[in-house]
Formats: C-alpha cells, structure tokens, sequence
C-alpha cells in the first residue's frame, strides 16, 4: 500500500493551507480534491476579504487562491485532483477513487479533512422547481463559469453569502428584485448589504418565500410577512417576477468522513450543527484525524485558512517534523492570528462557540 | 402550515414528502437513519446531503427531541456516489507508488 | 440564460477553443473544459431531466456536485452530474427519463 506522512482531503483554503504549512515542516503530503481544479470555492469569492493585513484582508479571494496555489507548486505538493476520498479506515487508511475509474487506498500517518461545507435549503412548494438554488450555486454560475442562472433574482437570506452573492449578481448583470429575510434584523456585512442596497435591491426582513411558481423553471414567487412567532400572516402576501430564487440559509460541515472515522462529535448551532470535537491543535478525538475550516466549524475562508495552517503545523508537529521551541513560536503566531480574526460583533459569537466545542469532554 | 404544503418534497432524490415524514415520525420513527429506513428520504444519490439537516429538524420540532439526539452520528461509505463496479477493483494491497 | 461577457471585477470573457456536444440530438457550441450545466444554461436550457415518480423537471441546484439534481444520461450513462463533469468533443447529452436508460443494466 502506499504511503504518505499526510494526506489533506479537500483543498480549499483550509486544506490548501495545511498542506503547505505541512511540506514547510519537511513532511510528505499529498493533497487530494474532487474537483478538476484546485481551490474549494476560494475561486468564486471575487471580493475582499476582511481582516487584518496579515490575513490578506482587502485582497479578493480569487487572487489568494492563486497565491496559494503558486506557494503549493514552489514546494512541490503532491496534488491528485478528480479524486474522491470515499473513506477513512482503522484510522489511518484512506480510501479514494481517482477518475471515477481506480479505486485505492492509502496510508496516510495523519490525516487532514478539509472537507468544507453543504448549504442549507429553505423548503417551499415550488423549491424543487429548476431556478430555484443555492446562493452558492448562482455564485459558482457567474464566477467560475461566467453564466447568469436567471436574470431576475430573489434572494432568500441576508446573511454575509446572501448579501455578497446579491452584489456578485448584480455585477454579472442581472437584475436582483428583492432579499428577504425571515429573522426581523438584517443578517449580514453592513458594507456588503449597504453596497447592495444602494443598487435599489428592497430588502424584506421579516417575511419569507410562501411559494415559487412555474411549469418547467420558476415564473414567480409569493413573499408573506411573518409574525412575531415566524407564521405567514394571511393578507400580506405579494408576488415578484423572478425567474431564480437563490437559497442563502447558512451552511452545514460536511461531516460524512469524520464522523464515517468514527470522531467524536459535538453541536455547535451557531457553527452550523454537528462538528467534530477538536483542540486548539485542531486535532479530533481520533489522534492521527485533523480538521480545518468549515467542516470544523462554519466561518469564514480567512479564518479556515489559519485553521489549515495550524492542522498542518500540528500533524507535522506530531510526526517529528518540527522541533519543539519553532513549533511553539509558529503555534501561537497562529493562535494569535485566529483570534484576531474571532474579535468584534460577529467574531466574538464564533470564538464562544470555538471555545466551546474544545471544552466539551473529549470522550 | 397549510395542508398543501404537506405534497412538497422534503428529499429531492427520492420524492418524499413532508406528509409521509410526518407521518412516519408519528408512527414512531423519530431519527434521521430511522425516517430514512422507512421513507427511504435520504437514501438516494445525493445520500441525504440536502435534506439530512431539514428531517432532523422536522422530528425535532414535531417531537421536541434535541437535535443532537435525531442526527445521524455516523456515515456509511462510500461518502460519494461511485461505480459497484469501481469499487469491486479496489487496489487494496497492489497500488504502486505514483 | 447568457455568458458573462465583460465583467467589472473580472474582465472580458477568456478566448476558449469550442467544442460541439449534442443535446437531445441538437449541435450546441460549448467552451472547452466547461462543465457541461454551464453550456446547458448558457443555452437557455429550463431542466436538465425529469423525476421518477411525479416527472417533474430538474435542474442545477447546489452547482458543486453534491446534491446530484443536475444529472443527465452523457454518452449512454444515466446519473452524471453536469455540474461537475467538463463536455468533450462530440459528447452526446441526453435528458434523463427518471433513472434513465441503463440498457437492462441497473
């Protein structure tokens, strides 16, 4: 069987991250994605980042994705791209499918699961109609692949991807007819929703999508005004001219092969649900099993990318690669950088719950 | 919810409507891998990406279990659609070094 | 729907080599290395197949290969997800019929 010292699944900006911080440490890493292309969905986020200038803050993602993959290549990362990691076995092997065609399996001395995050959907009569989609998918259309999914958009959910996704709309030249937003306060970014407001999008917060219509692809939907417990009030419904209803209700760790391994898990609502336990070390209840990013917890790329950084200097770390006092200096430069980006109204919400999924009992 | 609403598909895949969980989940089947065994929502290709997250709240709120007690804690492979035929040529012991 | 042609953060549209799948029969003109629901949408295409119990149409929903809705038959094999699999010269595409046809092989 073959063998690596790490094997990163996913590279997104978490997995892109810790197999570079890995192969810095000396150890042999090999990088595995199902897609054609490296990158997650660092390559859709055409906006800059926020943060501080050593977090790349005010650089688009998109030009950090390149940076990245630049970094990679210079340390000549092993990178098996179409290839689906299925599962993890007795801890340690893993097992994939290149090519849709070769199935094998690895053994890999540590493991990183980069392994990112599914949307959310928000369920109407209608949803399943063609039109209707996630916030990410519209986004992945006219950013990656340079197609507008509809041109006129509603957008349900007004959080930081509804309201990025909107704008990204609206530059790739469709016309958004409206955000609504079931909670009674607007959900995300003041810069984000204030740049798409000023574009005339109306925002509805307090009400809902009751229904999409349409025979083969969405024709229309009908927007009602909730009450204080969140029920429809009947009288107040209107309908809008869309041909594309985009979904943006949060996402949800892709858990399946950590919890597949057997990790321990913990609920962590405000990070998206069930995460796998980890320590600051980003290490899970399965010692030689790591973690990064969305799949640990739903943040942001800025903050997955120092949480790859920390998996792979920690797998590293534990294979001998890094001598102690050099691991200490770049743990905490990590650390500190994490929490940096953990501060001010929406951080603060995100290092609670970071801190409390590490304090609950490892088990 | 207005009783029309129950025909809407709650699993893409498998075509399985808000009635028919609800129905289950009355009949006793109050977890993800449960209402799967016997509506078969998320049992197809997607393998229940989609609508794990919406069952589980459904059986929450119909029943007032946390969610925590009604996710699935644990996943069968493969965690991606593949081939039997695929799988069946597994290179377990024989792959080379590339 | 369209091509993105010219984009404020992006730029004009790459030049790409073209290539001709054929959907449903007809000649489409694809981008190289695009993935075939983006040639389909660029078309205008509403759904990309129809479901097995109340035949009703779908199309891309989660755009990543995940949720797999986008799936069509592609060169005779039913349930390829088009979001996640790039057209080929040639490739012939088909709307999926329920499981599609799997030649007495399912």
């Amino acid at each position: 069987m073959m063998e690596r010292d790490i094997v990163v699944i996913g590279s997104g900006p978490a997995g892109l991250c810790a197999a570079i911080e890995a192969a810095e440490a000396g150890a042999k890493v090999l990088l595995v994605d199902e897609n054609a292309k490296p990158g997650g969905q660092l390559f859709k986020q055409i906006h800059k980042f926020f943060g501080s200038r050593e977090h790349s803050a005010g650089v688009r993602g998109i030009d950090i994705g390149t940076l990245l993959l630049q970094k990679a290549e210079e340390l000549d990362i092993e990178v098996w791209l179409n290839t689906e990691a299925c599962g993890i076995f007795d801890q340690d092997k893993v097992w994939v499918v290149r090519d849709k065609s070769t199935s094998l399996t690895i053994h890999a001395k540590r493991i990183i699961l980069a392994t990112g995050a599914n949307e959310n959907v928000v369920n109407f009569p209608g949803w399943t109609l063609p039109g209707v989609m996630g916030a990410g998918a519209a986004q992945t259309m006219i950013n990656i692949h340079r197609v507008l999914p509809g041109r006129k958009i509603l957008m349900i959910g007004s959080g930081n991807v509804g309201v990025i996704v909107s704008y990204q709309l609206l530059q790739a030249g469709a016309q958004v007819k409206a955000v609504v937003e079931a909670a009674p306060q607007l959900g995300g970014y003041g810069v984000h929703t204030a740049k798409v407001r000023r574009a005339g999008v109306p925002f509805y917060t307090g009400h809902t999508v009751l229904e999409a219509h349409g025979t083969d692809h969405v024709e229309s939907a009908v927007i009602v005004k909730l009450d204080a417990a969140w029920k429809p009030i009947a009288g107040t419904e209107f309908s809008v001219d869309v041909d594309t209803i985009c979904i943006a209700a949060g996402l949800t760790p892709a858990v399946e092969l950590a919890f597949g391994a057997g990790c321990r898990s913990v609920n962590s609502p405000v990070l998206g649900g069930l995460v796998p336990w980890h320590d600051e070390s980003m290490r899970t209840s399965i010692p030689s099993i790591y973690i990064a990013g969305d799949v640990s917890g739903v943040e942001e790329a800025s903050t997955a990318m120092e949480e790859g950084r920390m998996a792979g200097l920690s797998a590293a770390h534990s294979l001998g690669y890094l001598e102690a006092s050099r691991y200490r200096s770049r743990f905490e430069a990590i650390n500190h950088n994490l929490l940096a980006l953990r501060s001010g109204m929406f951080g603060q919400k995100r290092r609670d719950a970071k801190e409390a999924i590490m304090a609950a009992r490892k088990g | 919810m207005a009783d029309d609403d129950k025909d809407m598909f709650i699993c893409r895949c498998e075509e399985v409507t808000l009635r028919e969980i609800e129905q289950a989940i009355d009949e006793g089947f109050v977890t993800v891998t449960d209402i799967k065994r016997v509506t078969r929502a998320g049992m197809g290709l997607c393998q229940g990406r989609t609508c794990t997250k919406t069952i589980a709240r459904i059986i929450a709120q119909r029943t007032g279990k946390p969610l925590e007690e009604v996710l699935p804690k644990s996943y069968r492979y493969p965690v991606r659609p593949e081939k039997l035929q695929v799988v069946e040529n597994e290179e377990f012991n024989d792959a080379k070094d590339s | 729907m369209q091509r993105i042609l010219d984009h404020p953060i992006l730029g004009p549209l790459p030049e790409e080599e073209k290539v001709t799948i054929y959907v449903d029969g007809e000649p489409v003109e694809a981008r190289k290395g695009e993935m075939i629901a983006a040639a389909l949408m660029a078309t205008g295409k509403p759904y990309f197949r129809k479901t097995v119990k109340r035949h009703e149409p779908r199309s891309i929903f989660c755009g990543i290969g995940r949720c797999t809705d986008c799936v069509m038959t592609v060169n005779g094999t039913p349930n390829v997800r088009t979001c996640v699999t790039a057209v080929e010269e040639g490739m012939v595409i088909e709307t999926q019929m329920g499981f599609g046809d799997w030649g007495g092989k399912r």
